[in-house]
């Protein structure tokens, strides 16, 4: 009996439309799963033999390095921004975030504009000083190019997680290293970094995730990846099934690294027990020390922003006239419409997810986050297989369906738009639930309980009192969405319907096309909205 | 009897220890009991469970003739009709006080919200302050406007989960005289929960010392606190016998 009164209390829309949104998340993973231990055929055998071993290689040698030096650059900014005082500190705080609103592809064949034969600085080198430069120095094409391109666009996500708990968490700690008289140099080896441990393996994890992810990068500067290698098994060699198996191992790698994080992590948190926050108070620097804090940032915010954005604007000046027309019109309202009606999706089941979490207990409500966040782990060319391989079974099923209505029996959910929404919506779902669960955490529980205590059911509570309350994250998690959908590469470039571009496609296209000019004016449209989306999100939102 | 609680027994997930053991207790109507007891002796997990907020390992809640928990039923916290004022008064922080007292009152005329918004900031004197929001009332202001919202929709039980923790000394000793004074006039029956002696004698018509999720001690505050052995020396011997339980 107590089991159906359990049972009969939980069971209300939010906990059923909570199952049904998890399911969604784990059924495109459980079919890659699945066919991953089918019987291989001879492409897979081939590429296991020949081809495994170096994009395994190759993946970890990016993570390794990617990771290493957005740990270094990203730790060691937050530290200075977040302990000393010097000229244009206030703007770097957000300033120095302002490079994750240029996505790495974009990054990419920016730098290798500017540094390539026909580029700004060996025409202007050639023309005016006359000098002609050896290219292996120029060649950013290869492995280091890559790694410098991931760590510049990528640090970021190290320095805002880590200046964010250097700021509020770790004061006592690092007053009492100045009190004891350590210099700065060994309060930040010995002190920062290993008290921010959690904060830097947060970091730096995201880092993984987002190179792992990446195809735009690789693919342009011809590095063979677990990315590169299901686009090419798949579209190359039109094996679907070897795809599905290079993607099982990669999930495989990612879990490993997700369970790897988990260890490192140890039982640290992000933050003590206590609720009493104080701030860090920034020392004032002077002289020399002051120009040089100043410097450091200046460099990385200049070679992380201002250049690339500087020569997409001189490339947009050739070519801006071509593009006002309606084909950029058409661009945008693809980009703007898919963004928006999937960032809508997500964040309602963001929401549905989270407010079922916070208000049950048990083993469903601990399990669903975990669950929801999957996703954002896992790189976009393995969602888009499974999503892919569920809709192809999903159109077998109903083409008996699609007969009865008088439909020709096609393939018809798997080559439209709706796939490809339904791809975003795993991919970003974390994004937003991120977002909307720390807006929950932030007014606890007990305005819904008065409410309830008031006669008010949960649902009606979270329509007068819980959603005003949160509105603030439920548009910081719209925005994020919005904007990681609209820079998405790898999982548009499969999903996407026949003649279906957004931004971003048609930027990677025009570069990969050698055609750099025509890629400014989408990739600036995409960095601006980014950048516009980052400067509200981390100062106004922040500061709400 | 008019509020009926028999056998209740829970325990957090994932917690060795039941929180709450063998919880056995009537009140009668219009009734004013106070819940004391140390931090973690399991008072307010009590109070969550009788306002629904809480699902029982076993054990029954009567509250008049309705049934609000058995091992088959369950009622939710909204279809209770038992009001409760919050440690941290939990006043919706983005309405007026006046918006906030008739939150309760959805199905009220608008007639009738008016007028019982009127009447219950007539009861806390804070006629003043319907057009005020929260954060523009002091601590004490804020407790009665609580009050005042849980009393709105005329609950059959009015619970109070540590209603003095926030207010420093002088405002407490006022305030609960006052209190006491408006649950008398109107007659609801209350349950408060505190870690106060004082609060629990000055307020209460009986007192329920709760040790460790069990009933110490039941009784008046002249049974429980009228000899000369300190509080805690009380809370130390074993129960005695509870006569009225």
């Amino acid at each position: 009996m107590k089991w159906y009164r359990s049972l009969k209390t939980t069971m209300n829309g939010w906990t059923i439309l909570s199952i049904l949104i998890v399911s969604f998340v784990i059924l495109p993973n459980l079919s890659i799963l699945v066919q991953f231990f089918s019987e291989p055929n001879e492409n897979w055998l081939h590429i296991r033999e020949y081809m495994l071993q170096s994009y395994i290689q190759n993946t970890l040698i990016l993570i390794v390095f990617v990771g290493f030096f957005t740990l270094m650059i990203g730790t060691s900014l937050a530290w200075i921004i977040s302990a000393y005082d010097f000229p244009m500190r206030k703007f770097f705080q957000w300033g120095l975030i302002l490079p994750l609103a240029i996505p790495p592809y974009i990054g990419a064949y920016t730098y290798h504009g500017i540094l390539n034969y026909t580029g700004t600085i060996q025409t202007t080198l050639r023309n005016q000083f006359d000098v002609t430069v050896n290219q292996d120095y120029f060649n950013i094409m290869n492995m280091p190019g890559a790694i410098f391109i991931f760590t510049l666009f990528l640090f970021p996500y190290v320095f805002t997680i880590t200046k964010a708990y250097l700021a509020r968490q770790s004061t006592g700690l690092i007053e009492n290293a100045r009190i004891l008289g350590s210099s700065s140099w060994r309060i930040y080896f010995q002190v920062v970094l290993p008290i921010s441990r959690a904060a830097i393996v947060a970091g730096v994890s995201l880092v993984i995730l987002e190179v792992l992810n990446d195809y735009g990068v690789v693919k342009y500067y011809g590095i063979q990846t677990f990315t590169t290698a299901i686009f090419q098994t798949w579209f190359g060699m039109g094996d679907l099934q070897s795809a599905v198996k290079l993607s099982g191992t990669l999930m495989i790698i990612v879990v490993g690294l997700l369970i790897l994080e988990r260890v490192m992590r140890g039982r640290k948190r992000f933050s003590f027990t206590t609720t009493k926050v104080k701030l860090l108070q920034p020392v004032q620097l002077k002289g020399r020390q002051k120009w040089l804090a100043f410097s450091y940032c200046m460099f990385i915010f200049l070679i992380a922003f201002i250049i690339p954005i500087i020569q997409l604007l001189q490339w947009a000046f050739y070519t801006y006239e071509q593009f006002f027309a309606t084909e950029f019109l058409g661009l945008i309202i693809n980009s703007v419409s898919v963004a928006f009606i999937a960032s809508t999706i997500i964040v309602v089941m963001a929401i549905i997810i989270s407010n079922f979490a916070r208000l049950n207990r048990g083993m469903l409500a601990k399990t669903f986050p975990k669950v929801t966040i999957i996703g954002y782990s896992i790189p976009g060319a393995v969602i888009a297989v499974g999503v892919v391989t569920l809709f192809t079974s999903v159109d077998r099923q109903l083409f008996g369906f699609y007969e009865w209505l008088g439909l020709e029996p096609t393939l018809i959910m798997s080559t439209s738009i709706f796939m490809l929404v339904f791809a975003y919506v795993i991919r970003y779902l974390a994004v937003a639930y991120n977002s909307i669960e720390s807006g929950f955490d932030r007014i606890g529980t007990n305005f819904t309980e008065a409410s309830r205590m008031l006669g008010m059911s949960v649902t009606k509570s979270f329509f007068k009192v819980d959603m005003k309350l949160i509105r603030g994250a439920i548009f910081g998690g719209f925005i994020l969405a919005f904007i990681d959908i609209m820079k998405e590469l790898p999982l548009t470039l499969i999903l996407r319907p026949f003649n279906f571009d957004t931004l971003a496609t048609k930027a990677f296209q025009y570069a990969s096309d050698e055609m750099i000019h025509q890629a400014a004016i989408p990739s600036i449209f995409i960095v601006v909205v980014s950048g516009i989306a980052i400067y509200v999100f981390h100062h106004v939102l922040e500061k709400e | 009897m008019f509020i009926h609680i028999r056998n209740l027994a829970f325990n957090y997930q994932g917690a060795d220890e039941q929180t709450i053991k063998d919880f056995n207790l009537t009140i009668d109507q219009g009734e004013i009991i106070s819940i004391l007891g140390e931090s973690g002796s399991g008072k307010s997990t009590i109070l969550r469970l009788i306002a629904g907020l809480e699902m029982p390992t076993s054990g029954n809640i009567m509250v008049g003739d309705h049934c609000m928990c058995s091992n088959s039923t369950f009622t939710q916290p909204e279809k209770r009709g038992v009001g409760m004022v919050f440690q941290d008064y939990a006043l919706f922080p983005h309405m007026t006080v006046e918006e906030n007292i008739k939150f309760g009152l959805q199905k009220w005329s608008r007639k009738e919200k008016k007028q019982r918004v009127l009447e219950v900031l007539e009861l806390v004197n804070l006629q003043d302050y319907r057009k005020r929001y929260p954060f523009e009332l002091s601590g004490g202001q804020q407790q009665r406007v609580a009050l005042a919202r849980a009393l709105a929709p005329k609950p059959k039980l009015l619970l109070f989960d540590e209603p003095f923790s926030n207010l420093d000394a002088d405002l407490q000793i006022r305030i609960r005289e006052e209190l006491r004074r408006i649950l008398k006039s109107t007659g609801v029956t209350s349950i408060f929960v505190t870690h106060d002696q004082d609060d629990s004698q000055a307020l209460a018509d009986r007192i329920v010392v709760l040790r460790s999720g069990e009933i110490a001690d039941l009784g008046t505050p002249n049974e429980i606190f009228g000899t000369d052995c300190s509080f805690s020396e009380r809370l130390a011997v074993k129960p005695r016998v509870l006569s009225r339980v």
